[in-house]
């Protein structure tokens, strides 16, 4: 298992400093971009896309293979991410890209697969597509009815027919805003993040969150991969709308080879947004949780940093990001899941019962 | 009059020397010290450069203002009559390098994309000012001005010399400071229109305005995030070009193989 200076994994949770972090990896995919499912040139550019950020970003000895990397099944993904206890629970996020996949390449249902599996180790986000019309209302009604969704994810740069992508702050989008807010489905994550290939840049714009973040206050906006390579652009609204959030993934790989950008990159974060709105996500499978959370929370600020940002990358700020922020967004009480995963089937099918042994005492 | 060079052509250390000046729009970095560029050939007064980016799928717009920049930089070298600028192994090369060459707009070598690159480049240009600005003020309170002298500081009040000189109190006083960064912000100001615009002050806030005393901090906290985004998505596509060029990495698709 992993021995970091101040971290000790064992058969307990992550501890900093002696003390337990629960950690809810707020970004998780089940994808299939088997050959077979691939109707698309753009669909295989997207997954070679994606392959190249998960080699680019994970340390050699724990690279998948390409024919890994296309399709993996809901026991593998349960192993990894429960398997070694590397995170207490995961939020699928999907996407969709159905002119790309034949059957999708993450759908809402694919994810449910594991979800219904484990309910209450997951969080199950849907999706919605303004460009559907009143299909796509009934589409997140269902999605509503029949998984009971707490939040969807938002991929701006989606293609359909002739259209390369759509805007957050458009008029069609603001009435799926509206029914969102109507069927108390509260946490919107639009994908605003480095360019995949072959999709447009500029569908990733991060402005137009700007106006559907003020002009929905009652709905959270969680900007997934902090809105690179505009974080300045996402800092400076976040700043300004206390309803928008950062999700970390793609960011959080930066600590592997470029700890010290890494370190800039969270120092502007907390300087702008604090470490209330800042989530942790793993991008599952594009970066498996267990190195990646030890990698992040081993990472310091330079001295140098610290001054400058006047921030500190202390425990509580990495029990927050790690958990207690989406915790919040989804009503999760985390205390309660503690004493439930000492005997759920999770813990009995890989062995966990003592890594949640800690939290009797700790609900005293 | 024609002088002896003129006649001869130019030198590969010329035409770098130039390329060094062309930018990654998004990275405000040279392609030279990005290295970028592969292969400089000059054959009397045609020159030929090659050059590559980190990835296939590279905005064609930031690889167009690249390979135009390219082409532009070095055919204003006296002794060059024609450069030949050749992006390799990119998704969009075919079109950019026969628009490029043949000096086509944007718009006519991608008919389909929604506009042309002015807007992409005004905007990026002006994250580039911004993460200059940061550099020169940091200068300025290194060298001993305090917030309000920079704030006021005026295009005229400044010479440039190595160290740059910054004169201050009614301009009473010189003050010395580092000549680089303030040189270097010069140029993107002046890329950007502020220098010929209605306001006489060297340093702006975002959206170009003199900056008020009272928000010189938070102006400079907004310029420093424009520099730790560049170099964040510099660390981004450093990481994709390894990977990509990756021992064993299977080519992305086989029209993008090019040898």
């Amino acid at each position: 298992m992993f021995m970091y200076h101040e971290y000790t994994y064992h058969d307990t949770m992550y501890e900093r400093n002696g003390e337990e972090i629960f950690v809810i990896d707020s970004h998780v995919h089940l994808w299939d971009a088997s050959k077979e499912n691939v109707k698309h040139e753009g669909g295989e550019q997207f997954i070679q896309c994606f392959y190249d950020y998960h080699t680019g970003f994970t340390p050699e000895d724990r690279q998948w293979s390409m024919d890994e990397y296309r399709q993996y099944d809901p026991d593998r993904m349960a192993e990894d991410l429960f398997g070694n206890a590397a995170v207490d629970m995961g939020i699928f996020q999907p996407t969709y890209l159905n002119e790309f996949y034949h059957e999708g390449f993450n759908t809402v249902d694919d994810n449910a697969r594991l979800a219904d599996r484990y309910p209450e180790r997951f969080v199950l986000n849907g999706r919605f597509d303004p460009r559907e019309g009143e299909a796509g209302k009934r589409e997140l009604r269902r999605q509503k009815e029949e998984h009971d969704i707490q939040g969807v994810k938002l991929y701006t740069a989606e293609w359909l027919g002739d259209s390369k992508g759509w805007r957050l702050d458009s008029e069609e989008a603001f009435e799926f805003l509206e029914l969102c807010a109507e069927l108390g489905v509260e946490n919107i994550h639009p994908h605003k993040g480095p360019t995949i290939r072959p999709l447009n840049r500029d569908a990733f714009d991060v402005a137009d969150v700007d106006d559907a973040a003020s002009s929905f206050p009652e709905l959270n906006f969680v900007v997934e991969h902090v809105g690179l390579p505009r974080l300045d652009d996402f800092c400076w609204i976040a700043a300004q709308e206390p309803n928008v959030y950062g999700g970390l993934a793609v960011a959080a790989p930066l600590a592997v080879h470029r700890p010290r950008k890494f370190g800039e990159i969270m120092g502007e974060l907390l300087f702008w947004l604090g470490e209330d709105r800042l989530l942790f996500g793993s991008d599952y499978a594009l970066w498996n949780p267990d190195w990646l959370i030890e990698t992040v929370m081993d990472a310091e600020l330079t001295d140098e940093q610290r001054d400058e940002y006047g921030v500190e990358l202390t425990t509580d700020v990495w029990r927050k990001i790690m958990g207690e922020n989406a915790a919040e967004l989804y009503d999760i009480d985390i205390e309660a899941k503690k004493r439930a995963f000492a005997s759920d089937d999770v813990a009995e099918r890989f062995g966990l019962r003592d890594h949640y042994a800690g939290a009797d005492a700790a609900a005293d | 009059m024609s002088t002896h060079t003129d006649r001869l052509g130019t030198s590969e250390r010329a035409v770098r020397r130039r390329l060094d000046r062309v930018t990654d729009p998004e990275l405000d970095e040279s392609i030279v010290a990005l290295d970028y560029v592969d292969e400089i050939a000059v054959e009397g007064r045609q020159v030929r450069v090659a050059f590559t980016l980190p990835t296939a799928w590279c905005s064609p717009a930031f690889a167009w203002m690249m390979a135009t920049d390219a082409r532009e930089a070095v055919e204003a070298l006296p002794g060059v009559d024609r450069a030949r600028i050749r992006l390799r192994e990119h998704l969009h090369e075919m079109e950019i390098n026969e628009g490029v060459n043949e000096g086509l707009a944007f718009a006519e070598a991608f008919p389909d994309a929604d506009g042309g690159v002015a807007e992409v480049r005004a905007t990026l240009d002006a994250k580039a000012r911004l993460a200059r600005q940061y550099d020169a003020v940091e200068a300025l309170l290194e060298a001993g001005l305090d917030p309000r002298q920079i704030a006021t500081l005026e295009f005229t009040d400044l010479w440039i010399d190595d160290p740059a000189v910054a004169f201050v109190r009614e301009r009473s006083v010189g003050v010395s400071v580092a000549a680089d960064p303030v040189e270097s912000y010069l140029e993107k100001a002046r890329e950007t229109g502020l220098v010929a615009d209605d306001h006489p002050e060297l340093f702006r806030t975002p959206e170009g305005d003199p900056i008020p005393v009272d928000r010189f901090e938070l102006i400079q906290h907004r310029c420093r995030l424009a520099t730790v985004n560049m170099g964040g998505q510099g660390s981004v596509c450093d990481a994709l070009n390894e990977a990509r060029r990756a021992e064993n990495r299977p080519p992305l698709s086989p029209e993008e193989h090019i040898p």
